[in-house]
């Protein structure tokens, strides 16, 4: 492998990458993703399917009256 | 439509953006890539699991289709891991994490077609790599075992996709970034990093000696933590907290995972060199990072933990939920084994054993193959607008899986441990002298009641799969119910007609 691989591509390529995750991290505190943390975990609600209503309940559920449509 | 490509690329000149967009609208337009993505995830989970039965077989009973020069153990085994790694779990990753972020993103796909490229070269690259290998074209490096006619056609494919993210990622909606988007993002951002560095350091202009050992298992290793474990993770964050309604209990702690995870994780590889021929500097730094993993693993598991409890009743009713419950827990039970495994006194014993084995089979099925299952219990049925057809089958394949891959991993961690012992022993002569160490002819006669009940554990995994890919295709031919049009057909569930 040549040595020049490593110093002029490998080397730097891994520098940059660990330089991106702290602009990463200095990005998210500067936009704000770091505050109100809390609300954060709520973005995946909306008005279609609200905090407090499960989805996803399709195994034993009570038979009602109507016929079963499959 | 944007009247040009540079226009179709810039969030800042789309008319339409107005407005975030409906679930429904979002769910349908992943509907053919995904599909496309799943259908081959499903497929490749079948061929893998046939090498998977072939080669366990094989191991415990080695004139087992033994005149099929094609299917010898060492082409059996790598055909086995190739099509259940680059091909179920890579392809079922992609199919989760776009439909993920088209969702986190609060925007209907764009540049679909990008996408369709993609799973077609993804899909000829795996297969021209599995006809390579069959044919004996095996490179011989562990997870790098395509032949390298076929890695580039998997890079394309790979460019595409990670071209397609920036530009979903540019064009999302959403404020706050979730924590999913963060692991989709990371993942996605890791995976090509090491794949190309591997690819050229081993196979295209090869390093020299331990190196490249070196190289493999940092390789390998962050495939499993950089690659898999964040959208593993990905997934059971959006899930968990979407079938329980409920929102992570600490949001903070898993900001907190993430980050740890990015710091910790890359180091960790060299523990699969413990003992072997690299400067022990080197092993210490990988023993050191596989403990401080303990650190984002107990952060995540602790928060999955506090969410679902009190709302565990739910298992009952979703199928998504037990899977990813299921995932989730063997998520932190697995890197906690692994951490330990990284000790050089537990390592001593169990290294180059069935142990590693299981410990493989713990992580990358236990966890992140139950976990992908758990995602395609959700998606599917909001993509193509249908009900599961057979709960039956659903059951049948929870249990077969669940209860396979437990009976897998506890029989090959006994079986590693036993060999592990076994070739460390030296037992000492009446005359107190040091005997001969046990004969390795024994160690391995005394293995193959392990290695059997192995195979029983795969055929038990096998019937979940088939039951899964029944019902997986069942749902994809059988007719869609008129009128509907809803994005989530769950809404009501006591409308709901399932029988039991």
């Amino acid at each position: 492998m040549p040595e020049w691989f490593l110093y002029f591509v490998a080397l730097p390529m891994a520098l940059l990458i660990v330089a991106s995750a702290v602009y990463g991290l200095y990005w998210a505190s500067q936009k704000g993703q770091l505050q109100n943390l809390e609300e954060g975990a709520k973005v995946i609600f909306d008005h279609e399917e609200p905090i407090g209503r499960p989805t996803d309940q399709i195994l034993n559920q009570p038979k009602t009256a109507k016929p079963l449509k499959t | 439509m944007a009247s040009s490509l540079t226009a179709s690329l810039n969030p800042a000149s789309s008319p339409d953006l107005a407005k975030r967009a409906e679930l429904s609208a979002i769910d349908a337009s992943t509907k053919a890539p995904a599909l496309y993505f799943l259908g081959s995830a499903v497929l490749w989970l079948l061929v893998g699991t046939v090498f998977a039965l072939i080669a366990s077989y094989k191991l415990h009973t080695p004139e087992f289709l033994g005149n099929i020069e094609w299917l010898t153990f060492g082409r059996a085994r790598t055909l086995h891991l190739n099509a259940v790694i680059y091909g179920w779990s890579v392809n079922a990753s992609f199919a989760v994490a776009l439909w993920l972020m088209a969702r986190l993103a609060r925007a209907e796909l764009r540049h679909v077609g990008l996408l369709f490229i993609a799973a077609a070269f993804w899909n000829l690259g795996v297969t021209v790599g599995m006809v390579g290998i069959a044919l004996g074209d095996s490179t011989s490096i562990e997870w790098l075992e395509f032949p390298t006619y076929a890695t580039p056609i998997l890079f394309v494919a790979y460019a595409l996709i990670g071209a397609w993210a920036l530009i979903t990622f540019r064009f999302g909606r959403a404020k706050h970034i979730y924590v999913s988007q963060w692991y989709l993002l990371a993942a996605l951002f890791w995976f090509p990093w090491l794949y190309s560095i591997a690819q050229i350091m081993l196979l295209f202009e090869p390093t020299r000696g331990t190196v490249q050992a070196l190289v493999n298992w940092w390789f390998a290793h962050n495939v499993l933590g950089l690659w898999f474990t964040p959208i593993g993770l990905a997934a059971i964050y959006y899930f968990l907290p979407k079938v329980l309604g409920k929102p992570i209990h600490s949001y903070y702690l898993s900001v907190l995972g993430f980050w740890s995870l990015a710091i910790f994780y890359n180091w960790a590889g060299v523990h699969h060199l413990i003992g072997g021929p690299v400067p022990v500097w080197v092993q210490t730094a990988g023993i050191a990072a596989s403990f401080m993993m303990v650190v984002p693993v107990i952060v995540t598991g602790l928060n999955q933990h506090l969410t679902l409890v009190g709302a565990a009743s739910a298992l009952k009713y979703s199928p998504t939920l037990r899977f990813i419950v299921f995932g989730g827990v063997n998520y932190t039970l697995t890197s906690l084994a692994g951490s330990l495994m990284a000790m050089r006194s537990w390592a001593e014993i169990t290294h180059f054993t069935h142990y590693t084995v299981a410990h493989a089979h713990h992580g990358m099925y236990a966890f992140f193959t139950m976990v992908m299952f758990g995602s395609i219990y959700y998606i599917l049925p909001r993509i193509i607008l249908k009900e599961w057809p057979s709960a039956k089958l659903i059951s049948l394949h929870f249990w077969a899986t669940a209860g396979g891959i437990t009976l897998y991993v506890v029989v090959m961690s006994i079986a590693g441990i036993q060999q592990g012992l076994a070739m460390n022993a030296l037992p000492v002569g009446a005359d107190g002298h040091a005997g001969s160490p046990i004969p390795f002819l024994t160690i391995v006669a005394n293995t193959i009641q392990w290695l059997e009940l192995r195979t029983v554990a795969g055929v038990v995994i096998a019937i979940g799969h088939i039951a899964f890919a029944i019902n997986f295709t069942w749902m994809l031919v059988k007719p869609r119910q008129p009128g509907t049009s809803e994005p989530t057909l769950f809404r009501h569930a006591p409308d709901l007609e399932v029988a039991p």
